[in-house]
């Protein structure tokens, strides 16, 4: 509370020899009635990489969104370089130097490095495009930074890692002053997530001013100059991150409402539940074998984009496997078929919630009711009682709104994911394969997550997890199968291995 | 009708939503008649409200169809087609000395199974909906002269009950079927299972596959549906002129049911619609043609007037989804 305080009456007045990209003040904004930003100043120097934290529905994106133009603000003023602007636009934004990278990828999957990084702006000759000069700058553009991707690869090829670095090479390239990054790690791995650090030092020391946005607090207190955070959508407080630290920015995030883990308590086992039986598709996944029993959360680990990326599409029924079986309580399921999982028990949650989850312009509690309409098929649809069925859902699993009912694509990340993970989760799961459960979720509600696994487990469900993230793994998870290059490299209780020593595994060392 | 529930407030006044969404098509509404009415007499005179309301009712037994599969992200250029060919079969066999209900029957029962085959194309063989109900569209325009020889085919006084009739001796038969159709599809919209499922459909279809939703089985029924009514649509034709004939029904038909459509606010790509602002669509394109004719306007003004409307309701549409 005292940091509030502290906050409010000493602002971390920029050193008078930098100057300031950007600033706002007393912006306000809000949807519908409900308001999303209240009194919101900040302040961007030159050169810094400046952190935004808060917790979902914070108001993170919507801050960014004003401030690339893609929202006017309702109130308020906003400065770039000293100047100031009215409404904005995205293409004002972009030609006072602001560029944003959203969360999800935009790069076009079916042309080359080269033309995404060029892409509206080719390089001519004679009148035609130059493509020995769209490689040849690419690859300079890209050695500069320090990434290595070739040119001439199609970005559809590329990891995910991969892909947040070209776009954010191609936003430098536009020569913004102001780089703007959404969540551009969370569904990245350690290895991956160390690429994007180096890349924005890299842009810090060239005097890119970058407002960072992230969920992982060690990251941010690690790479960030300043941090600020919003809660409720007020700015609590702005401070250099070497005056602050971890438990001090959780409360100021947080404000009263901590937080709190679960010590891991020791879990019966049932039966073997589930049981992928040399799982194989195509090259990507090799195969694996695994078994979970009741009871049991066995997780499979491997960089974003390894095989782990491939449970999802097979064991949902959304693609067949080159070879290989999937058993349910001992009984084979019909391999690409969504109603024979879905009949056995098998529950798929995944982590790419705007793409397999929800559906956007529906509402909240009718995205929470499909799953259960989908199993049963009844022929009507009460609407009474799926907001009330709705409401509790929403109460159990912390999704927070400021509207009654608003669609589901107004909600921020971390509330679409509690829908997601609420309407599978409630639906009678005898096994359940969950994808990157926490992607873009605050610490609490990733706190709240984990204990909804953990009971989820304990009611005698058996669990596998597919992830990137070794921390989740390693509280989540009682077993842990590595992948690398769609090969099973280690199978291991995760009480004997140590962090560092799951990350070797993931990237490539070998088992100890 | 799809999320918002509680009326939102502007300028400290409560609007209800309905009105927030289609209050630009309903002011254009207003507009047009009240200029109608005051350049024209008979505007707003009984027999000319009562052909202008039996003109739109095929029209909506159409675009209430159209509506509910645009919803789930389909599309379907036959349906004006299958109204062709339906009222020449209609005709053919009465003259043929099939009883009426028979006619009117096979009728019905042939638009549907021209829409399960369109359904089926779309859904198994995965061809893009608007390829296929555009080859459709070709085949159904050459059967329906085929089928009528290219001739007027008078049916008599066949049908006339249809046609003609009125309902407590005022609504005409036609005006009926119409609401009927109408209020049925909106309930399907609002409360039955298959009908939300279009929404999950058009709105994220792999989401709603996912979910166990079965996407196949509601497209074939969407696409059988929208044949259906535009099967009725073909006997509703031939009921209120009399004859089958060259030229009735088609593409211009089919053009005016997407366009009302599009005017009453439904995505093209699919996820929301509302059968409200398809009826406003209806009446007012029903309006702005019968105006054109009553004010004396040269009749090739009438395709003009159409993609007017049309294009400024689309730009308006997109303009609407993107202050959100
Ligand atoms: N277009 C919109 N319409 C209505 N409400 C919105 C809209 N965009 C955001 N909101 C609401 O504004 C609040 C702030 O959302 P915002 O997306 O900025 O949160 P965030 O801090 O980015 O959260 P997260 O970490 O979960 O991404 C949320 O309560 C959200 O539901
Ligand atoms: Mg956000």
């Amino acid at each position: 509370m005292d940091l509030t305080l502290r906050g409010r009456a000493e602002p971390a007045q920029p050193p008078a020899h930098t100057s300031v990209a950007l600033e706002l003040r007393g912006v306000r904004k809000s949807f519908g009635g409900a308001v999303a930003l209240r009194d919101v100043g900040f302040t961007l120097l030159a050169g810094e990489v400046h952190a935004l934290v808060g917790m979902n529905g914070a108001g993170k994106s919507t801050l960014v969104k004003i401030i690339s133009g893609a929202y006017p603000p309702d109130g308020g003023e906003l400065l770039i370089a000293g100047r100031r602007h009215g409404a904005l636009t995205p293409r004002r934004a972009r030609a006072l130097g602001v560029s944003i990278v959203h969360q999800q990828r935009m790069l076009v999957p079916e042309l080359t490095v080269g033309e995404n990084l060029f892409l509206g702006r080719m390089p001519l000759r004679l009148g035609r495009v130059d493509w020995n000069r769209v490689h040849t700058d690419a690859a300079r553009l890209l050695a500069e930074l320090g990434v290595e991707v070739a040119s001439r690869t199609t970005a559809g090829e590329l990891g995910p890692a991969e892909q947040t670095l070209v776009e954010i090479a191609r936003e430098t390239h536009a020569g913004g002053e102001v780089l703007i990054l959404d969540e551009p790690t969370a569904t990245l791995g350690g290895s991956d997530a160390a690429r994007v650090h180096r890349l924005v030092r890299t842009l810090g020391a060239r005097g890119v001013a970058v407002v960072y946005i992230s969920h992982h607090l060690d990251e941010v207190l690690d790479l960030a100059d300043r941090v600020t955070v919003l809660r409720d959508g007020r700015h609590v407080t702005t401070v250099p991150t070497d005056r602050m630290d971890l438990p001090e920015l959780v409360r100021a995030m947080t404000g009263d409402r901590l937080p709190q883990g679960r010590p891991d308590t020791g879990r019966t086992l049932g039966e073997v539940v589930l049981e992928l039986d040399d799982l194989t598709a195509g090259t990507r996944l090799d195969g694996m074998d695994v078994t979970v029993r009741a009871g049991e959360v066995v997780a499979v680990l491997g960089c974003a984009g390894d095989g782990q990326s491939q449970l999802f599409p097979l064991l949902s029924g959304l693609r067949r496997p080159t070879r290989g079986r999937i058993k349910v309580a001992g009984r084979e399921v019909r391999p690409g078929s969504v109603t024979a999982a879905l009949g056995a028990g098998l529950r798929c949650v995944t982590g790419e919630r705007l793409v397999h989850g929800l559906v956007p312009e529906l509402g909240v509690d009718e995205n929470l009711a499909l799953t259960e309409r989908g199993l049963h098929r009844p022929w009507l649809v009460r609407w009474g009682r799926l907001h009330r069925a709705g409401g509790a859902a929403r109460t159990r699993f912390g999704v927070v709104t400021i509207q009654a009912d608003p669609p589901v694509s107004t909600l921020s990340g971390g509330n679409q994911q509690k829908v997601l993970l609420a309407r599978w989760l409630d639906s009678g799961a005898v096994a359940c394969l969950l994808e990157e459960p926490t992607n873009g979720v605050d610490i609490a509600a990733k706190a709240d997550i984990h204990r909804l696994v953990d009971d989820l487990a304990a009611r005698g469900t058996a669990v596998l997890l597919a992830s990137a993230d070794v921390d989740e793994v390693l509280r989540l998870a009682g077993r842990v199968v590595v992948v690398r290059a769609g090969r099973t490299v280690a199978d291991l209780p995760t009480g004997q291995v140590s962090r560092d020593e799951l990350v070797a595994l993931s990237v490539g060392g070998t088992p100890s | 009708m799809t999320t918002a529930v509680e009326p939102r407030r502007r300028l400290g006044v409560t609007v209800h939503p309905g009105l927030v969404r289609h209050g630009g098509v309903l002011a254009v509404l207003l507009i047009i008649g009240t200029f109608t009415a005051l350049r024209s007499d008979v505007f707003l005179t009984g027999p000319n409200l009562l052909n202008v309301s039996r003109q739109i009712a095929v029209v909506a037994v159409l675009a209430a169809g159209l509506t509910l599969l645009m919803t789930a992200g389909g599309i379907d250029f036959s349906l004006g087609a299958i109204a062709a060919v339906t009222h020449g079969v209609t005709a053919q066999l009465i003259t043929a000395g099939a009883a009426d209900w028979l006619a009117v029957t096979l009728a019905v029962g042939l638009g549907a199974l021209i829409g399960l085959v369109n359904g089926t194309v779309v859904t198994l063989f995965r061809v893009t909906p608007f390829v296929a109900t555009l080859a459709s569209s070709t085949i159904l325009s050459g059967a329906a002269l085929l089928i009528i020889e290219g001739q007027s085919i008078s049916i008599g006084e066949h049908l006339a009950g249809l046609g003609f009739g009125e309902v407590f001796g005022v609504i005409p038969a036609l005006v009926v079927i119409a609401v009927v159709v109408c209020l049925a599809i909106g309930c399907v919209m609002r409360w039955t299972a298959f009908g939300r499922n279009a929404f999950a459909i058009g709105g994220n279809e792999r989401a709603a596959r996912l979910s166990g939703i079965p996407v196949v089985r509601t497209k074939l029924l969407l696409y059988t549906l929208g044949g259906l009514l535009a099967g009725l649509g073909g006997v509703m034709l031939v009921a209120r002129l009399g004859a089958a004939s060259p030229g009735t029904g088609g593409l211009h038909l089919e053009l005016t049911v997407v366009a009302a459509v599009v005017i009453g606010g439904t995505a093209l790509h699919g996820g929301s619609g509302t059968l409200v602002g398809t009826i406003l669509g209806v009446l007012l394109l029903g309006v702005v043609a019968n105006s054109l004719n009553l004010l004396q306007i040269n009749p090739y003004y009438q395709d003009i007037a159409l993609g007017a409307v049309l294009m400024v309701a689309a730009v308006a549409n997109h303009l609407r989804s993107r202050r959100h």
